[in-house]
């Protein structure tokens, strides 16, 4: 009795009219005339990147709109969790350590430039601005908040979407795992933030140092990966498996949120495990994350999308800072791994490879957002799924030239 | 191997629970948790041939909070959102199963048990509530007609089936035939059937008894929720239709998303998300042709939701309440029990129908949960005098039913040799549909 009758009908009306445009809207994106559209305006990738539905989250989350009200944000905000493991698992599954033995002399080097680079030109420029915008009164030096916020956005900064290999064409293996290097180099950041910045009290039990906290995250997750191996192995239909591997990730990632760690990084040295050892499973496993990788994700982006504190101006104002210095730093990677190393052999518009921001890094702020509910981690929200868009953008416009002179290798859509 | 599994898992929780800490992500974990630990037992259940819904169940009941506490009230609470999509989902199944065309020669048998076994049984356990007054402190204060006219509802509210629990039994065994359909058929039809008596006796009984509680609040609210539940049923069925038939990607997706939304919001408005989901099944089934490419797009899906469902379920069981109604309780779930078996073998001879269907259907019905429950709690709010105490005994009769008819069904289903059928049903299909293609 809590909704009085009267509201009924307006409230079922709005939603079966969502429902009816969001049915719209799918069967607009599929025709081939909104696709050409799509590639003519270069915002194909931006759509293949699921961004549309963070709009449709923005919208629904709106209070005009009042669909994804407060309470039922409250109900759905253990999706995000879910999502956050979800992304780290998938991350850590495409790591397969096998490939990393025919790299060639000096990817170490170029990862390290590729990842360092960007994050310290980014950790600098944006503590320098959370410090200047941070209430001096109240600035806790044992607990800096404006550095952890830093680091936060450093470490989303310094890995490239892997997306951006689509370029790259068949000459881009190594490049690819380069990505998947960064993406692994994130986690570890990631990894560090929460066990050096863990939220303290009374109500937090468990009292170890702070770096035990870091061992107990690669634990957890080769104790999950363990566990999800000897379960997986036992599902005999596809429909198990899906079962299993939801149950793991949630398991996983409702396990590491528990202990104020980085779901996703627990979920991500699962996956990795579980790549890396032999057996059946690994077929089985990849068919059920293709299965549900891209729902899920667009599930958690819509559920971003509405709870996003966009209206902050201190988030849009971070903006050019973090997508400048993260540039900065990138470019200044690019020339050092071309100088110092044989691996970036294609050096054409290393704008439209290195700029790209993805998924990982959306993710990697979320989790600091659950585990740092307080504080100012909304507004890097803002700067990274703002920072996503420009330098998709920017990728787009760069990559035009290239499209021209070598049309075989025109700007494709991951498929 | 899967109790090992089932050990570990435990472990792990608990290991987990000794950390002081709450929110969201609580939910993520008992969810992981509970799928894992409740598939594993679920195994266990079948390799005992029992039914792995039960196993289910039983998981919840254990890590519940009423025995071992793995998972707290608070996770419990939060772990309902499934309900809301799961009875959506399957009840959308359990519509989409429903294509008349097929169940026409069904369609008599359906009418008699629903009128013999359903009305019937409720008839039945009013009469026995009435009979066990001085067990039942509550039923005792009234004088003879109210006392009468509440068992009456009482006995509405506690004949309810479980369309959920038929589905989820039907698919675990894969039955297909005569029998598995007019049960499934009598289930659906009988929760319209209940919710139109429940209205109907309950506003006579408040009249009677005096209830503070508006009688015409009660009526508009069951209309509301009837009509309005089958007006939405039928738009979302043509929305999911319709995206089905010109858009088809991520297909699953958008069905699963439109049964939470079902859920969520159909639950904030009274409407009955069965029932909408149930609409838009049957409208699906038999008015468009995309009622194939929606059931594979179920299929996937709908373990996880099971699982999670029933062990949930399960650890909404409070043991020491049911130890304080045991004894009323037990006796309703016999008395239902014979009424409804009783009943459709009468209502089956009747209608003449064939033998699997007489000897086997009334099982079918046996199985109780959803619906008697949030029936009971419409009763607490009809009754608020005494309605509680109502309700604490429906609660028993449907913990003791969950327990135990899903396990005699699935018995039934294997006697009555539909158990497996289904696959073999539709290989003699296939090649009567290709030279139609």
């Amino acid at each position: 009795m809590e909704v009085q009758a009267a509201q009924g009908p307006e409230v079922a009306i709005r939603l079966i009219l969502v429902l009816v445009a969001l049915s719209g809207l799918a069967y607009l994106g599929g025709l081939p005339a909104v696709q050409r559209l799509e590639r003519r305006l270069r915002i194909a990738q931006l759509v293949t990147a699921g961004f549309p539905f963070l709009a449709i989250g923005i919208v629904l989350g709106l209070p005009s709109v009042g669909i994804l009200t407060e309470s039922v944000l409250s109900t759905l905000s253990p999706l995000l969790g879910f999502g956050l493991g979800w992304i780290g698992f998938s991350a850590g599954f495409r790591l397969d350590v096998r490939e990393l033995d025919d790299l060639p002399k000096g990817t170490a080097r170029a990862v390290g430039f590729a990842t360092a680079l960007p994050f310290a030109f980014v950790v600098a420029s944006v503590g320098l601005f959370l410090l200047v915008a941070s209430d001096w009164s109240r600035l806790d030096l044992s607990n800096p908040a404006f550095l952890r916020g830093a680091l936060v956005l450093g470490t989303a900064g310094a890995m490239t979407a892997p997306q951006a290999a689509r370029l790259l064409g068949e000459s881009g293996r190594e490049q690819r795992m380069l990505l998947r290097l960064e993406e692994l180099a994130g986690m570890v950041g990631m990894a560090f933030i929460a066990a050096y910045f863990r939220p303290r009290g009374d109500g937090i039990g468990w009292h170890l140092p702070d770096t035990a906290w870091l061992f107990l995250t690669v634990g957890l997750g080769g104790v999950l990966g363990v566990v999800a191996y000897v379960v997986l192995q036992r599902a005999s239909a596809p429909a198990e498996s899906v079962l299993l591997l939801l149950g793991t990730v949630a398991f996983g990632a409702g396990f590491g949120s528990r202990l104020y760690l980085a779901p996703m990084v627990v979920c991500f040295v699962a996956g990795v495990f579980l790549s890396n050892v032999p057996g059946e499973h690994r077929a089985r496993l990849r068919e059920a994350l293709g299965r549900l990788e891209r729902p899920i994700y667009l599930l958690f982006l819509v559920a971003v999308g509405a709870m996003w504190k966009f209206a902050d101006w201190r988030g849009w104002a971070l903006l050019p800072f973090f997508v400048t210095a993260r540039l900065g730093g990138k470019w200044l990677a690019e020339k050092l791994i071309r100088r110092t190393t044989e691996l970036a052999a294609d050096a054409d518009h290393w704008m439209a490879r290195r700029a790209p921001i993805g998924q990982l890094s959306i993710a990697i702020v979320v989790s600091a957002q659950l585990l740092f509910p307080e504080g100012e981690i909304p507004i890097l929200e803002t700067a990274v799924i703002g920072g996503a868009v420009v330098t998709e953008l920017f990728a787009q416009v760069f990559a035009r030239n290239r499209a021209k002179t070598r049309p075989t290798l025109a700007l494709g859509v991951e498929p | 191997m899967n109790f090992l599994i089932v050990l570990a898992l435990v472990g792990l929780m608990h290991a987990a629970r000794t950390f002081d800490s709450g929110g969201s992500h609580a939910t993520t974990l008992a969810f992981g948790f509970v799928l894992l630990a409740a598939f594993f037992t679920g195994r266990i259940f079948a390799n005992l041939r029992l039914p792995k819904l039960t196993g289910y169940i039983a998981t919840g009941i254990l890590v519940g909070p009423a025995v071992l506490g793995l998972l707290s009230p608070e996770m419990v609470h939060d772990l309902e959102i499934v309900d809301g999509v799961a009875i959506a989902m399957i009840a959308l199944t359990a519509g989409n199963e429903l294509d008349l065309r097929a169940f026409r020669p069904l369609l008599r048998s359906i009418q008699w048990i629903t009128l013999w076994a359903v009305v019937g049984t409720a008839l039945l356990l009013g009469v026995a509530v009435f009979a066990m007054q001085g067990l039942l402190p509550f039923l005792s204060e009234l004088s003879l007609v109210p006392a009468l006219a509440v068992a009456v509802v009482m006995g509405v509210v506690m004949s309810a089936q479980s369309p959920a629990v038929v589905v989820a039994l039907r698919d675990e065994v894969e039955a297909d035939g005569p029998m598995s359909r007019t049960v499934l058929g009598v289930v659906v039809i009988a929760d319209l059937v209940v919710i139109l008596l429940f209205a109907a006796t309950s506003s006579l009984a408040q009249s009677v008894v005096g209830s503070p509680g508006e009688l015409s609040d009660t009526l508009s609210l069951l209309t509301w929720e009837i009509l309005g539940s089958l007006t939405s049923g039928v738009l979302v069925g043509s929305i999911i239709a319709a995206y089905l038939r010109f858009v088809g990607r991520n297909a699953a997706l958008f069905v699963v998303a439109v049964c939470f939304v079902v859920a969520e919001v159909g639950s904030r408005i009274h409407f009955d998300p069965l029932l909408v989901a149930l609409a838009a099944g049957v409208l699906i089934r038999n008015t468009t042709r995309q009622g194939d490419l929606l059931h594979s797009q179920i299929e996937m899906a709908s373990l996880p939701v099971y699982v999670v469902f029933f062990a949930v379920a399960g650890a909404h069981i409070d043991l020491r309440l049911l130890a304080s109604v045991a004894l009323p309780a037990t006796a309703i779930v016999v008395v239902r029990g014979i009424g409804l078996v009783f009943g459709s073998r009468i209502g089956a001879h009747f209608a003449r129908s064939p033998e699997t269907v007489r000897r086997w259907a009334g099982f079918g019905l046996l199985p109780q949960a959803g619906l008697a429950l949030a029936l009971a709690a419409l009763f607490v709010k009809t009754f608020p005098g005494f309605g509680a105490e109502a309700r604490a005994l429906v609660l028993g009769v449907v913990a003791l039913n969950e327990l135990i008819a899903p396990a005699i069904y699935r018995w039934a289903l294997v006697r009555s040799g539909e158990a497996g059928q289904r696959e073999v049903a539709e290989t003699a299909d296939r090649p009567a549909e290709q030279p139609a293609a």
